[in-house]
């Protein structure tokens, strides 16, 4: 019952200074978004052909005209061009590109003046350093949007500003290499449709009109198999793990990459774009599990026989036993944790397997050893997929 | 006791924000709310559970596009969302979570380090719910938002675990309003909060922390666990209100799928909205059929509703669940009757067309029905029945006597309401002597064959002089089949326009290939009117879809291709144009009816013989017009055609008869034969003919000819 009115009564709470206050007061967005709006630049740049936008959003982030936006196919150009709140069209040049966190900077450039050269203008912009130091958005923090979607806007007019909920604070990629996609640190996920053509480079700010991360590009999520709207926090941070041959020892070694930092190297010119090696980790530790005959697209991962003497046997694996979950990730079927095994794994390292036996879930302690000379018994190859 | 200290708390906190100075209140306001929409998350958080599977298909759904099917998905591989609904380890989710059939499922409890093993209980078939069960106690329960109270606008949030993989944190949530209540037929709440497979299976949850329902992806145009899939984060999501799952919570739990509850009857005409609930048909052994129910009847009030039309009925139907049982109460001639305790069913008998085993001559005023052909070693055959008797009287041997049979339309009347085995009696006028006998015949189910061939005359040529009087008393809508137009009230004053053709003795009809435009839309189609037009013969109407992706047959050519055909049995063509390139969309079946009812006006047409052909994704759009229009078409030939649909049941009283055809080396002939075996199991009539050495060519000779023996016999019984 205590609840039933609390509902009624928190109703009536939340009409009255709707209902009793002036228009303009009731609406603090509109003030909000006129502020942010000349903080923003629409982009034009390479492009216009087969599904590739030639128009982009970025974000001022100096007085100069230093403007972060994403590391798209846009810049590509020596013909890069931004329009600003009040109309003014100018050139501008990038400075600095990170696909580690698909951000780039790009500085207007005056006619007549060298890049290095400031430009004379003083723009309003974003603290990128003091953004950067906020605590990061929850969950269901209301948040605004403000992007050139659809390329609506032109010269003088304003983007368009949509208002969500930060929907989850999670990450995109990296969980399964599920995307084709370089940013492998959290993202904000956004309940509104913010990331449609022309959005990429989009400001996400909170309703104090903090800057809280660059809207992303379209992509679809596998995981759901849905389209994704998100943006890339302004306090990103990824740890990257690359190999380094040192004294002619291969030494693994972990570079972490910021997005304070690219954007204060990167305004000075000084960022230097980290160069992952192709390959990451090791080509995958051998397991010794046997699957059952993979013909499906997601043949579901039992145990069909073990190698003896084998990792697998030594934990403890047995025939119909079904891999469900590697290190805490869902293993969906035999493809998949053959992918993982390849892309996460090496000799040597121990893994945390769950099994399901029976109705219940053990856990196994595999060390995968080094491939053996001999080719194993492989796995048939999967079926061809239906188009 | 926590929850409402939690809410008084935020009360308070929302109640000062009315001491603050005005200009700070909406920002208040909004941080109030802001908080209050976290701490409704936070409160049902931990009966959110994360679902993961393993195994399954890759893309569920669908599989055929075509115009109005439900697109192929995707199946992502990342977790889905469910709702606790029992603390002994019951939780109920969306069945889109499971319409790939994944082999395994497990369960992660938020606070809960470990998965469980998941097992599915039972299905809910009709709200699209899975009932999963796992080993495990004392799990949080959510509380339901009372049914009643939910209002239009009230805020909604909507959560789910998909996003996050980590169930220790909040769920994701998206956040917007109660859109609508009762939708889907009574079933669902409607949000603009985004809904997608990321919260698929997880609460939609008000801002006191109560939960309104369950989120399901659902459409009014299309049932399964997939439909709705398409429109997904498009503004309009759907729930199961909690209230009722905990409804029918007990009989989940016994194990039992639940299906939805039908009645078994059919209505008279295609306008669900305006016509009054009067029965058309009756599937049988359906509900309908079991309680007595009859042809004719009127409903007037379900459980004590009113019924005004078919389109309530519907809603008033749509929530029952099989085994619900309704109290009916109707009019049956001008008596009201009640009938109590009708169980719905679950599943429905499929109408099959019952076959006497001949053509009748068409217009022929009668009275009596000519005989034109009889199907040899048909029950016509073995009653002994002959060419050019005529059919005066005919009545089930059950009955207490037999009817007199006007005219064509009558005995078509007579035998729809009639199943195979059903021994009858008919009274025959031999066409030797003037005899006049009774002879007896069973009625078997409609045969595949189609008359070697057909003896021409078809028709008597009166259909002019055989249309009812315009004043007459006779009931309109109980002839289906008579000629001549739809809309009575245009029509009379052109009958007598033709009247006046025939005095001339040459009518003034223009012939041959005509062009016309749809002044409204326009839009262009033709027409193709034979030379030997007379308006006293009626005409079958086909109507030609072309494939928009190949270069197919299309105007002039069709018309060539059937101009002996249209000429010697009596045919008019017409032919309308797709909008687009890419193929033809469900929406365009209104404007091309448009283009059919005009020519149904315009000439003296046989609407036992009206049928949608096409070839390749024309063909596909002609079982769509053809399931879709079924107030007017009667027949669907394809050529190298996929059905893009389910098909919708067989009903006595609007006839579909299908004529199917692909070329062996059509790389879709397997999918062409699936469309046939589908039509076949819902018992509609089927004439499938495979092409030799031919792709996606159109008929060949033999099969031509087999096509226009269907055609030339839609009117068979």
């Amino acid at each position: 019952m205590m609840t039933r009115y609390g509902t009624l009564i928190l109703a009536a709470v939340l009409a009255v200074p709707f209902t009793a206050m002036p228009v303009r007061a009731a609406d603090p967005f509109n003030e909000l978004a006129e502020k942010t709006n000349q903080k923003m630049v629409k982009v034009f740049g390479a492009g216009g052909f087969s599904r590739l936008n030639n128009y982009g959003t970025g974000i001022i982030i100096s007085p100069d005209g230093h403007i972060l936006t994403v590391a798209s196919q846009l810049l590509d150009t020596s013909e890069l061009v931004v329009h600003l709140y009040d109309g003014q069209r100018l050139k501008a040049q990038v400075l600095a590109v990170e696909p580690e966190l698909d951000a780039a900077i790009i500085k207007i450039r005056v006619e007549g003046k060298k890049i290095e050269e400031p430009t004379g203008l003083n723009l309003a912009y974003f603290d990128f350093a003091e953004a950067a130091k906020k605590p990061l958005a929850e969950t269901g923090d209301w948040v605004l949007a403000l992007t050139n979607t659809f390329e609506i806007a032109l010269r003088d007019e304003p983007l368009s500003l949509q208002r969500g909920v930060v929907m989850a604070r999670t990450k995109l990629a990296g969980r399964r290499g599920v995307f084709e996609f370089p940013y492998t640190g959290d993202v904000y996920v956004v309940d509104a449709i913010t990331n449609n053509p022309g959005a990429a480079g989009g400001a996400l700010i909170n309703r104090k009109g903090d800057l809280l991360g660059v809207i992303g590009r379209e992509i679809k999520n596998s995981l759901s198999d849905t389209w994704m709207n998100y943006a890339i926090p302004v306090q990103a941070k990824v740890d990257i793990k690359i190999k380094e041959t040192v004294k002619d020892k291969e030494e693994e070694k972990t570079i972490t990459v910021t997005m304070p930092d690219f954007v204060t190297q990167g305004m000075q010119g000084k960022y230097r774009t980290v160069t992952r090696p192709k390959t990451t980790v090791g080509e995958g530790g051998y397991h010794g599990i046997v699957f059952v005959p993979n013909v499906l697209d997601r043949t579901p991962a039992y145990v069909e026989d073990v190698v003896p003497g084998s990792p697998a046997a030594k934990a403890g694996f047995r025939p119909d036993d079904l891999v469900s979950f590697v290190d805490g990730e869902p293993i969906a079927s035999i493809n998949v944790f053959n992918a993982w095994i390849k892309k996460n794994t090496r000799s040597g390292q121990v893994l945390r397997v769950e099994v399901r036996r029976g109705e219940a879930l053990q856990t196994l302690e595999l060390t995968l050893g080094a491939q053996p000379t001999r080719p194993q018994p492989t796995q048939p190859a999967p079926m061809p997929k239906t188009p | 006791m926590i929850a409402c200290f939690t809410t008084r708390r935020l009360l308070i906190a929302v109640a000062a924000t009315l001491l603050a100075t005005p200009a700070s209140r909406a920002a208040d306001v909004n941080e109030a709310t802001e908080k209050a929409m976290k701490a409704a998350s936070a409160k049902v958080a931990p009966s959110v559970v994360k679902i993961e599977t393993a195994g399954g298909a890759e893309v569920v759904g669908g599989g055929k596009k075509g115009p109005g099917g439900p697109p192929a998905i995707r199946k992502g591989t990342g977790p889905t969302t469910g709702l606790v609904v029992g603390t002994d380890g019951f939780i109920i989710t969306s069945a889109f979570n499971f319409a790939n059939k994944p082999s395994d499922i497990f369960v992660t409890i938020p606070g809960r380090p470990q998965r469980l093993v998941a097992k599915i209980v039972a299905n809910d078939q009709t709200r699209m719910l899975t009932l999963l069960k796992v080993d495990a106690k004392d799990l949080p329960m959510p509380d339901a938002f009372p049914k009643a109270g939910i209002d239009i606008g009230q805020w909604s949030l909507a959560l789910g675990r998909t996003s996050d993989p980590d169930a220790d944190h909040p769920p994701s949530m998206s956040v917007g309003i109660v859109s609508a209540t009762n939708r889907i037929w009574g079933k669902a709440i409607q949000t603009d909060a985004k809904t997608s497979p990321v919260n698929y299976g997880g609460p939609l949850v008000a801002i006191n922390g109560q939960v309104y329902g369950v989120i399901v992806p659902a459409s009014n145009r299309a049932e399964g666990e997939t439909a709705g899939v398409d429109v997904y984060d498009g503004g309009i999501g759907f729930a199961v209100p909690l209230e009722d799952i905990m409804g029918v919570l007990p009989r989940l739990k016994t194990g039992q799928d639940l299906k939805r509850g039908l009645l078994g009857i059919n209505p008279q005409g295609t306008d669900a909205y305006n016509a009054s609930p009067i029965i058309g048909a009756i599937q049988p052994d359906s509900a309908a059929a079991r309680a007595g129910m009859l042809v004719g009847d009127k409903i007037l009030e379900v459980d004590g509703k009113k019924i005004p039309n078919f389109s309530t009925l519907q809603h008033v139907l749509g929530p029952k669940y099989e085994g619900d049982e309704i109290t009916i109460k109707l009019m049956r001639g001008d008596k009201e009757q009640e009938l109590k305790a009708v169980k719905l069913v679950g599943t429905t008998t499929a109408y099959v067309n019952a076959f006497l085993g001949l053509l009748p001559m068409r217009d022929d005023p009668g009275p009596g029905v000519e005989i034109r052909y009889v199907y040899p070693k048909s029950p016509a055959d073995l009653a002994g029945l002959k060419a050019g008797d005529r059919v005066m009287k005919l009545a089930p041997v059950a009955a207490p006597a037999l009817s007199p049979i006007q005219n064509r339309a009558a005995l078509l009347g007579a035998l729809q309401r009639l199943s195979p085995g059903t021994e009858i009696k008919i009274e025959v006028k031999r066409k030797e002597g003037d005899k006049v006998e009774t002879v007896t015949a069973k009625l078997v189910p409609a045969p595949e064959t189609l008359p070697e061939k057909l003896p021409l005359p078809s028709s008597a040529g009166k259909a002019i002089e055989g249309q009812p009087k315009p004043k007459g008393k006779e009931p309109k809508d109980k002839d289906p089949f008579s000629p001549g137009c739809g809309s009575e009230g245009e029509d009379e004053p052109k009958k007598d326009e033709k009247k006046d053709e025939k005095k001339d003795d040459k009518p003034k009809v223009e012939t041959g290939f005509i062009k016309r435009t749809n002044e409204a839309l326009g839009r262009e189609y033709w027409v193709y009117i034979p030379e030997n037009y007379d308006a006293n013969k009626s005409y079958g109407l086909i109507v030609w879809f072309h494939d928009t992706t190949e270069a197919s047959k299309d105007g002039a050519q069709v018309g060539r291709t059937f101009r002996t055909v249209c000429e010697d049995h009596n045919f008019i063509l017409v032919g309308p144009k797709a909008g687009g390139k890419d193929g033809w969309v469900p929406s365009e079946t209104e404007i091309v009816m448009q283009d059919v009812k005009t020519v149904l006006g315009q000439y003296t047409i046989d609407k036992a013989r009206v049928v949608a052909h096409g070839q390749g994704n024309g063909g596909q759009m002609a079982f769509y017009v053809g399931f879709n229009a079924r107030d007017v078409i009667r027949g669907v030939g394809t050529v190298g055609a996929v059905l893009g649909t389910n098909p919708k049941e067989n009903v006595a009283n609007q006839p579909l008869s299908f004529f199917i055809s692909g070329g062996d080396k059509d790389p879709t002939l397997k999918d062409i034969k699936e469309s046939k075996d589908l039509l076949i199991e819902r018992r509609f009539p089927v004439v499938y003919r495979e092409m030799k050495e031919s792709g996606k060519e159109y008929f060949d000779r033999v099969t031509f000819d087999d096509f226009v023996a269907w055609l030339d016999s839609l009117d068979r019984v």
